[in-house]
């Protein structure tokens, strides 16, 4: 049996296209670390606070990748496998 | 990547952790998430612990996931049903110098779905630790099948997936840092939902019912990026962050967040969120099928829709309440977000109470 081609269909279309964000990500990130000097051990009192290392526990964002995962088509960028459950 | 290595890794990264015993500190947390939108209602106890262990840091969790729905298919009509999911998971990361390396694992079990996932992880610290790479590689092997109900011919099948993440992370200055993830995920095996059936005209012009269709493999992509700066000035924390992703399925989402976390007193604070999601159809989603296609979807999360989240989170330690000893450092947290959809699933509500105890042995 043959089957009618498959066409894209979104409603609201991307905003950027892939190589436009990749682009402007890598920009963004490159020219912050060029701009960025050395911070020494005792410099570091501020990044070692809660709200900068992470404002967000394990298992809250645990809970919200799950819920996410189930709600969402989009999928990972936390460095953790998702999934894993018959949520789908 | 091969399974079996993966385990070995993991296993003996966990073995390693136990081997080990030094004064330390950690922190145990305990919590109870609330999910709640129009026919599915989700209620979810759970136990974290993050301990030192000698060079290291031992991390592990155990949860009961209860799930009440209107359908067993999500997003589908039916009977109501209540589901419970047991989760326990654990990983070791162990420090040497300028690196880390680590793995474990974690396991989900739940009446017609079972899965296994063992990680790998390395981290490099460079430049007196102000650049952190970090690599990721995690297998997983899930079971599924339809044995929660009765009537339906008989499933087994499986799902393999493979991980692969890279990170940067990189201090700007005393009070900035910013960080990108990367990561490839390919799933290959059974990928739709057993219970979830598709309404299709079929050849003799009249509405039939199939069983949902999907393609047998998926690979994602996801890059993320977030630059986070605190403001000595007000005590503020500033987060933004972006990720896009693409999959092969023709989904592409980008979702913008920002947090703002406030100190209020000396031992508590505030945080608002904002997070904004969208997403385009996968090229076989139809709203109708005039005839039945190769691949046939009713599922929400594959039509096009964006979300909106709003969140408050107040955390205070006990201390601030004239508890003092020990139990001072005792953190007590509190979040509230909505979520609206555009989807089928409608606007959620979730609710989160956690306590987190310091610990020192």
């Amino acid at each position: 049996m043959r089957y009618p081609p498959v066409t894209l269909r979104g409603t609201f279309g991307p905003i950027v296209g892939a190589r436009t964000a990749l682009v402007a990500l890598v920009a963004v990130v490159a020219s912050l670390a060029g701009a960025c000097a050395r911070v020494r051990p005792y410099q570091r009192e501020d990044l070692a606070r809660r709200s900068m290392i992470a404002d967000q526990d394990a298992g809250e964002a645990r809970f919200q990748q799950h819920a996410r995962g189930s709600r969402e088509g989009a999928d990972g960028g936390t460095g953790e496998a998702g999934g894993g459950c018959g949520c789908n | 990547m091969h399974r079996r290595a993966l385990a070995a890794a993991a296993a003996a990264t966990l073995a390693l952790a136990a081997a080990r015993a030094a004064r330390a500190d950690g922190e145990i947390t305990l919590r109870g998430a609330y999910y709640k939108e129009r026919s599915t209602k989700v209620q979810q106890p759970m136990i974290d612990a993050r301990l030192d262990v000698g060079p290291g840091e031992l991390n592990a969790h155990v949860l009961v996931d209860a799930i009440t729905s209107a359908s067993v298919a999500s997003g589908a009509e039916g009977e109501a049903f209540t589901e419970v999911r047991y989760e326990h998971a654990a990983s070791y990361l162990h420090r040497s110098g300028w690196f880390r390396l680590g793995g474990g694992y974690r396991f989900s079990d739940e009446p017609d779905y079972r899965s296994l996932f063992f990680t790998v992880q390395g981290q490099a610290e460079l430049a007196e630790r102000n650049t952190v790479l970090g690599v990721a590689l995690a297998d997983g092997s899930d079971e599924i099948s339809n044995g929660t109900v009765s009537g339906l011919q008989t499933l087994q099948a499986d799902l393999d997936t493979d991980l692969v993440s890279a990170s940067v992370t990189q201090v700007l200055s005393p009070v900035m840092v910013a960080g990108v993830t990367y990561d490839l995920v390919m799933l290959d095996g059974y990928l739709a939902n057993p219970y979830r059936t598709v309404s299709a005209v079929n050849d003799s012009g009249e509405a039939q019912k199939f069983d949902e269709r999907v393609p047998g493999s998926r690979t994602r992509h996801a890059l993320f990026g977030s630059v986070r700066r605190f403001v000595p000035e007000t005590g503020s924390t500033v987060f933004v962050g972006y990720r896009y992703y693409q999959d092969d399925w023709g989904i592409v989402a980008h979702t913008p967040e920002v947090r703002f976390h406030q100190d209020i007193l000396r031992d508590a604070s505030v945080r608002l969120r904002y997070r904004y999601y969208e997403q385009t159809a996968a090229e076989f989603y139809r709203d109708r099928y005039d005839a039945p296609q190769q691949y046939l979807t009713d599922d929400p999360k594959l039509d096009a829709f964006r979300t909106q989240t709003f969140g408050v989170q107040l955390a205070s330690e006990l201390g601030l309440f004239g508890v003092g000893g020990k139990l001072a450092g005792v953190r007590v947290e509190l979040l509230a977000e909505y979520v609206t959809q555009t989807s089928r699933f409608g606007d959620a509500v979730i609710g989160q109470l956690a306590i987190s105890l310091p610990l020192e042995y």
